[in-house]
């Protein structure tokens, strides 16, 4: 069967790591084709490099047996290749009818023929089977509405591959339904459709074929009738035996008090009725896929984002003022995922970095001697190794896994009862990973409890002494005890949604 | 739910939209401030064509820039450089035509040539080196008056017979007596400055309503990061709108010119604030893709009626100008947030 798109042999080279490396991936007219990886996996660097905007090192790319090389995304779009992003990429300020056509207007006389436009919108919109009033403002309208008009726009530009990168992420469930019956009418007009998703169900709903990606290589094409959830889930994840750790678990006396107990925390469009309680001294992994509700539920509990239901009690005192400022007075502290945009300062020195939270607890009226600051952070730059000449060093200048030492401080120098780490071992070497590893383990053992968010199961498994397993925004399973070499695949089970809930 | 809306589109539907909500509250306070002077200071002929008329050409050269400056703020952008560079058109005139004895209309057309280049300049400077405008354009400022200053630190009268009958030239309407034009007492009278101001309007509104330029303004202030990958050109759009401005600037200059014919290097200081203000009354946001120039064109006699409302009351302080305005601005922009935030929060489908 002849292709409409063809990749051969991409490569491309980041500063330090190869992002793509030989990957072959191909798309028919009129096919659903899931492109599928855990984060870093190459998945939008590939997209990225379909789009014009990366420079791909090596490889070729057909359209239709021609070869092309996209230069920009307006160079794709010209070419018929058209992307809808996750995030809306429209106008909210212009109309539904006008973000279809902007660049592009029917003209009449010189000027804009607005009505071509409103008259054109509309048909396209009633085509999804959209009834709108296509002159209103897109703010007007649902993130839904909002999306199918990208995909209108990116449909009536003459598009042969229409990418779509998440684009269920923010629908509800008939939202999706309604996307779907899209895709289905677009697949039928011969369309090529990629489609990147974290939903797995959704791939097993939609897709005709998929590809998995992971760490920039090429893992496996497959026919979707080829291949089971588990399977999937297996080759997303892949696993790492080179690793060399030799970690202890942290050891839960029997009758440890209750350090924190959530229940039934919730959310609408992030999570779903979570409870959990952490013992003083123990530490919980957070288990599943990214966007299964991990990392909200971590935020919930230190009220980044505000539950609308449930409650938070910490060592017996329920929380009610809810905000992280309160939390940090109630001994809680929160890595955050992202290391650069919400951990690190980075043009602010190492010492500045680490007094941050302390200075925040004590308030402003309080502050903390220059000569206190000093001794505080040599004293953890010692305790952390972390390498650096000095205190004064700017953060920003340091490697990934020294910048996650010197928030790990920060935390450290509030004298926390509660640690919530979300992915702190992301984007840094295996050997700062076994470090930091073991220094979450060392507070536990003296008596903080620590929760784990991460998406290697590996590390969780080997570190925690309970697993708890979202999946969709839900509390899929939860596993103690002492874990074996099947562990691994329970979890993946449950977070396959074929396992049954511990 | 995804099929709520009705498809059809009244007219009453379509007058009602949304989206021209901040300008016909400047219209409704215009309409309010002018019935309270009306009704209060009717007597001493306020509500005459000829006071009405008066709000036009006291103001045209603010409303000549406000319509650069609107488009450069539904960009999402500000220019603070104005009032400078037009000041600095009065100085080329004055200086070139008094003491150089150049031609006016090369003096004028030189400014054009330096104000648009300015403007082209910061434009790049905007967005090409990504200096935030409001930085960009403060420099500008300062450049253009230092400019004014080393060209001449005094005032300079332009004593020009072509600026004299461009000044002097008006559009007059008499009493008509018994068929017959009375000559004597003219009802009111419309300069060229006021032609000027309403032709950029008209000219604006033409850019912004009618071209896809100006639709790309509209969207590089919705969302420049989607206005580019939506493929649309938008360095081109945003240099231009600032050489656009630049142009405004200068032809504004030229109405101050003609209003009191001489050229001062410290002219129209802190002018630029008058037009921004005068815009954001008129409902552009301050943060860029609404705003239309009608509603510019409001928003200039609505900051222009207080000053006249404060000379026909006589007794207050024309300090009470500046508290006046500033609270106008401060209901309109507290309008804005009330209006954006509501339609973010009643997403109806």
């Amino acid at each position: 069967m002849s292709e409409l798109l063809e990749m051969r042999g991409i490569e491309i080279q980041f500063p330090g790591v190869k992002a793509l490396d030989g990957v072959d991936f191909t798309l028919r007219a009129g096919e659903v084709h899931a492109l599928l990886g855990e984060n870093g996996a190459g998945k939008s660097t590939l997209i990225k490099c379909l789009t014009g905007v990366n420079k791909m090192d090596a490889g070729e790319i057909r359209l239709e047996g021609k070869p092309i090389r996209p230069t920009s995304p307006q160079a794709a779009i010209e070419m018929g290749i058209s992307t809808v992003f996750q995030e809306i990429n429209l106008c909210p300020n212009l109309t539904v009818a006008e973000n279809i056509f902007v660049g592009r207007q029917p003209m009449k006389h010189h000027q804009i023929n607005w009505k071509e436009i409103n008259r054109r919108a509309n048909e396209l919109m009633e085509r999804f089977n959209v009834h709108i009033d296509v002159t209103r403002p897109l703010s007007y309208y649902s993130t839904a509405i909002q999306q199918m008009v990208s995909i209108a726009r990116a449909v009536d530009i003459d598009a042969k591959v229409l990418i779509l990168d998440e684009p269920t992420s923010s629908l509800d469930e008939n939202e999706v339904k309604q996307l779907f019956a899209v895709m289905r009418s677009l697949k039928e007009q011969g369309i090529g459709i990629i489609f990147i998703t974290h939903f797995l169900d959704q791939v097993f709903e939609m897709s005709d074929r998929l590809t998995i990606l992971r760490n920039g290589h090429l893992v496996g094409v497959y026919d979707i009738h080829e291949i089971t959830k588990l399977e999937l889930v297996t080759e997303m994840i892949g696993k790492d035996m080179n690793e060399i750790f030799n970690l202890k678990r942290a050891t839960v006396a029997e009758d440890a008090p209750i350090m924190l107990k959530a229940e039934h925390l919730g959310a609408p469009g992030k999570v779903d009725d979570v409870s959990l309680h952490i013992k003083k001294g123990e530490m919980i992994g957070f288990a599943g896929l990214l966007g299964s509700g991990r990392t909200e539920t971590a935020e919930m509990i230190f009220c980044v984002a505000r539950p609308t239901k449930g409650t938070v009690e910490m060592n017996g005192e329920q929380l009610k003022a809810r905000n992280p400022l309160d939390s940090i007075n109630h001994k809680m502290a929160f890595c955050p995922e992202d290391r650069k945009r919400d951990g690190i300062i980075g043009d602010l020195s190492i010492r500045e970095n680490i007094i941050l939270a302390m200075q925040a607890k004590r308030g402003f009226l309080h502050p903390i001697s220059r000569k206190e600051q000093g001794e505080i952070a040599d004293k953890y730059i010692k305790m952390l190794s972390i390498a650096t000449p000095d205190a004064e060093k700017k953060i920003g200048e340091l490697s990934g896994g020294n910048q996650q030492k010197v928030i790990l401080a920060r935390w450290m120098a509030t004298q926390p009862d509660l640690l919530i780490l979300d992915e702190p071992t992301r984007g840094i070497d295996v050997g700062a990973k076994a470090e930091i590893q073991r220094l979450m383990l060392e507070m536990c053992n003296n008596g903080v409890s620590v929760i784990f968010i991460s998406s290697e199961l590996e590390e969780v498994i080997r570190c925690s002494n309970r697993i708890l397993i979202m999946r969709d925004g839900k509390k899929a399973g939860e596993l103690g005890g002492e874990f074996g070499t099947n562990t691994q695949s329970e979890i993946l089970k449950i977070i396959a949604g074929e396992g049954a809930s511990a | 739910m995804l099929n709520t809306q009705p498809k059809r589109r009244s007219l009453l539907s379509r007058i009602l939209n949304p989206k021209y909500i901040m300008v016909y509250s400047t219209i409704a306070v215009f309409l309010i401030i002018y019935i309270v002077g009306a009704i209060a200071y009717g007597g001493k002929g306020f509500t005459t064509l000829r006071t009405f008329l008066l709000l036009f050409s006291d103001n045209a050269y603010i409303g000549i820039s406000a319509v650069g400056m609107t488009m450069v703020l539904i960009t999402g952008g500000i220019d603070l450089s104005v009032a400078a560079v037009a000041s600095l058109t009065g100085m080329f005139i004055a200086y070139g035509n008094s003491i150089l004895g150049i031609d006016p209309f090369i003096c004028i057309a030189f400014s054009i040539v330096v104000g648009v280049g300015l403007g082209l300049l910061m434009g790049a400077t905007i967005h090409y080196l990504n200096v935030p405008p409001f930085i960009t354009t403060l420099t500008g400022m300062f450049l253009a008056r230092g400019v004014c200053s080393l060209i001449s630190r005094e005032s300079i009268a332009i004593t020009n017979e072509a600026i004299d009958a461009l000044a002097g030239w008006k559009i007059t309407f008499y009493h008509l007596v018994d068929g017959q034009w009375e000559k004597i007492k003219p009802v009111a009278t419309i300069n060229f400055s006021v032609l000027l101001f309403l032709a950029m309007i008209v000219i604006g509104a033409i850019i912004m309503q009618k071209t896809r330029f100006g639709r790309n303004v509209y969207a590089i202030g919705g969302n420049e990061q989607s206005a580019k990958l939506m493929g649309l050109p938008v360095a081109r759009t945003k240099v231009l709108v600032y050489g656009f401005n630049g142009l405004c600037s200068v032809l504004a200059g030229v109405a101050y010119v003609l209003y009191v014919k001489s050229g001062w290097n410290l002219a129209l200081q802190g002018g630029e604030l008058d037009v921004i203000s005068a815009t954001v009354i008129g409902g552009t946001l301050l943060t860029g893709g609404v705003g239309y120039m009608f509603g510019t064109l409001f928003g200039v006699l609505l900051k222009g009626t207080i000053p006249a409302l404060i000379t026909f009351n006589g007794t207050l302080s024309s300090w009470w100008g500046k508290i006046a305005t500033g609270a106008l601005l401060l209901l309109f922009i507290l309008l804005q947030r009330a209006v954006v935030s509501g339609s973010e929060r009643k997403k109806k489908v």
